[in-house]
């Protein structure tokens, strides 16, 4: 796969960025950011801002940006670049304040609607406005049904900021929990906060990360590393790239104070080498941070040294996990090992190494800034604080959103992506990724949390769903999860290397008319296998959304094998006279 | 910009690319490996043995060590692509949109299934069982450098038909 990023290893340093050496030069760099960043909001500013990620890139925002450049060049106007804001149904978007207006935000703008949208000739292509207030009849962005369900913590910044500008995120208030770290706060009253906090680990687990973050600490070995896991390899799963690509600095505060606050030399950043755009935004914001002197030896003086190292992943899925992930960073294949020792005793380098997913730790700076009762107080007792969360298949509206957790599913599918698209019938939705069942419209009213789900065989897991309609054929879908698992098994342990295959057989005979109950019955047994003799989390989890789907569709199942019948039309089944005849 | 079509790989190109590559210790070297196997993947499209060799003796290693990698992360490619490259994601959103039909277009009217070159030697196919993280333009291409979303066969057919007219004229990217 091709990665996109240069050929040196520092991408090319913002020459006017200072060195600071002290909190003092800091805090005058951060008024000075910040008055930068005010100039944009003054009453006369004229500032056109478009929305750059590779999503809307595809879509051509890159080309809507350079439109923009190329008419207003000459002009007082100010023309800069956001990431996307989440909401991929409105883009290419731009947002314009013109002198005496508030920021207005038009939705789809091609390349050649820039003319007419420079000389305020699409009045009614404009969404919503920045703000609180409507202006004339254009109602504030965030009373959209999209926006108005949210409750944007990390995502406070993405698609306002630049993301490779590292004033912008300072004006924004980066880095402001870091200072605390480094100066006011002693490594135990951080990790306090965070477990006073009740953050849950991201990645799918929900292991507390204060309990992970004392461990380490307590840790006597040296060097101690910090990991960020942003290898989302999950299957419709985007939510570290929209950080990386939105609010890079956001992650990088979140790990340099996990490595101040477990006392780690090193903080590697392994980031999914599918996202080329994430990996380049990010070096470049550790780039500017260290030219900032935010890394490195005594950090401002303060006397403690923080080193950051970015690795990219080489697409292997099963990557994502702990173990493989830290054995990829030390160049060999990823396959994950046994436990105990866990990675805090024993993990990268077989030093003391606390992993993390870029979701928990982009949580840490708000945390530290506002403290843990704060954070404590928004989602529900045992699930804290918001998540991020993807839902995709035919309905109305695409996205990524931050929804508070406890938030009613029903109320996300139906209220931010507008329910199901026209002339589609909900049939399912298939939860946590692959590693977990799916949910039927009785179980739609479940609060999002890490709990609530599995009463019902689903999972929140790292928060990616998908709507399924009644055309997809419930076997169908479940071969497809099973073929993913075959492949991405890293052929390490039999059960999931030879199970996985053999399941897909029993599953193609059934697809073909060729099943009989009897498959059914050897599927559940041989899922077990998998389930209770395989090593790591992928094998142990490998068959469940088969399993789901064959407890939640069972008729379908049913018919597939009593009847030679597939309701959808999907499955390749040859009649039971032509089946038999053939045998 | 990468030639994800290079036949041959010149090897002095790659000593000066591990020339930029520097470590402090053995551990970072090790480190490296991955990194400087996707810069050469990323430069010429693949990695061939002679380029590994040098790989190895640049970071201290062997070479069955470097091959190893190779050979199980899906992002390499160990044989030359065709003139263009084309990742079809089949990530879990792209198939309930339909990514399977795409990949059996490909199959049946230009004959290419995963990880194989068209006869001409005009595209070069791999489906990705992972996922590209597009997901919101789902079904969806990666061709060459360039997002495809929103794809149906016939959509994907004009776009390797308008790939073929550029590449014949001697055009291609």
């Amino acid at each position: 796969m091709t990665h996109g990023h240069p050929l040196t290893l520092t991408p090319k340093l913002a020459p006017s960025l200072p060195n600071l050496t002290s909190r003092a030069e800091f805090e005058s760099f951060r008024e000075e950011a910040e008055r930068q960043w005010s100039s944009y909001s003054t009453p006369d500013a004229w500032v056109v801002t478009v929305g750059l990620d590779s999503s809307s890139i595809g879509k051509g925002a890159g080309d809507v940006l350079a439109r923009v450049r190329e008419q207003l060049a000459g002009t007082d106007a100010v023309v800069r670049q956001a990431s996307g804001n989440g909401a991929n149904w409105m883009e290419p978007w731009v947002e314009i304040k013109r002198p005496g207006q508030p920021p207005i935000v038009y939705a789809n703008i091609e390349p050649s609607d820039v003319p007419d949208l420079l000389a305020d000739r699409l009045g009614h292509r404009a969404i919503g406005v920045i703000g609180d207030a409507p202006y004339g009849d254009i109602p504030p962005l965030q009373e959209l049904p999209f926006f108005k369900l949210q409750k944007r913590i990390l995502l406070r910044n993405v698609g306002v900021i630049d993301p490779e500008s590292i004033e912008d995120a300072i004006a924004r208030g980066a880095y402001s929990g870091y200072m605390k770290v480094l100066f006011d706060l002693s490594q135990d009253e951080v990790i306090e906060e965070v477990t006073r906090a009740n953050l849950r680990g991201r990645g799918g687990a929900g292991f507390p990360a204060g309990i992970k973050w004392a461990s380490g600490k307590r840790a006597r070995a040296r060097p101690k590393y910090v990991v960020c896991n942003s290898h989302e390899g999950e299957p419709n799963v985007y939510k570290d790239r929209r950080i990386h690509e939105g609010d890079p600095h956001r992650l990088l505060e979140g790990i340099l104070i996990a490595c101040v606050a477990v006392g780690a030399d090193i903080g590697y950043n392994y980031i999914g080498g599918e996202y080329p755009l994430a990996i380049q935004r990010f070096r470049k914001a550790a780039a500017d941070a260290e030219r900032l002197g935010l890394i490195g030896k005594n950090v401002l003086g303060s006397g403690k040294d923080v080193g950051l190292r970015i690795r990219a992943g080489g697409g292997a899925y099963i990557c994502g996990e702990g173990s493989a992930l830290m054995y990829s960073i030390m160049g060999v294949r990823g396959q994950p090992r046994t436990k105990p020792p866990r990675s805090v005793e024993e993990g990268l380098w077989k030093r003391p190494t606390v992993a993390n997913n870029s979701e928990t730790l982009a949580n840490i700076p708000d945390i530290v800034n506002n403290g843990g009762d704060w954070y404590a107080s928004m989602g529900t007792g045992k699930s804290t604080g918001t998540k991020l969360v993807t839902v995709m298949g035919p309905v109305k509206r695409m996205g990524l959103v931050e929804v508070e957790m406890g938030t009613p599913f029903r109320r996300v599918i139906e209220d931010i992506w507008g329910g199901m698209k026209d002339g589609h019938t909900f049939k399912g939705v298939q939860t946590g990724g692959i590693s977990a069942g799916p949910l039927l419209e009785q179980h739609l009213d479940v609060p999002l949390d890490f709990d609530s789900m599995a009463e019902y065989g689903g999972m929140l897991g790292s928060g990616g769903f998908v709507v399924y309609d009644d055309t997809t054929c419930a076997v169908d879908y479940a071969r497809y999860m099973m073929a993913f698992n075959r492949y991405e098994s890293c052929s390490k342990c039999v059960p999931c290397r030879l199970g996985n295959p053999a399941i897909i057989e029993i599953i193609d005979r059934i697809r073909l008319g060729r099943g009989s109950e009897a498959d059914l019955a050897l599927i559940e047994r041989t899922s077990k296998h998998i389930i209770e003799l395989s090593l790591c989390g992928l094998g142990q989890v490998a068959p469940m959304p088969l399993l789901g789907m064959m407890q939640k569709h069972h008729e379908e199942f049913l018919e597939h094998v009593r009847d030679g019948v597939c309701r959808c039309g999907t499955c390749p089944i040859e009649s039971r006279v032509t089946a038999v005849a053939a045998d | 910009m990468s030639h994800p079509s290079s036949q041959t790989i010149d090897l002095d190109v790659v000593r000066e690319m591990m020339s930029h590559i520097t470590y402090a210790d053995h551990q970072e070297g090790q480190e490296l490996i991955l990194f400087a196997l996707q810069e050469i993947n990323e430069h010429f499209g693949w990695v061939s043995l002679e380029a590994a060799e040098i790989v190895a003796d640049h970071l201290g290693t062997t070479v069955n060590r470097v091959y190893a990698l190779l050979t199980f992360y899906a992002d390499f490619r160990t044989a030359p692509r065709g003139d263009n490259f084309m990742l079809v994601c089949h990530g879990m959103s792209c198939y309930v949109a339909g990514s399977m039909r795409l990949v059996q277009s490909l199959r049946d009217r230009h004959g290419v299934s995963d990880g194989e070159t068209t006869a001409d030697g005009a595209l070069t196919i791999q489906v990705v069982d992972g996922c590209l993280g597009i997901c919101d333009r789902a079904p969806l291409v990666k061709l060459n450098q360039e997002f495809h979303g929103e794809l149906t066969v016939e959509t994907l057919n004009d776009l390797i038909g308008r790939l073929r007219l550029a590449t014949s004229s001697g055009g291609a990217r």
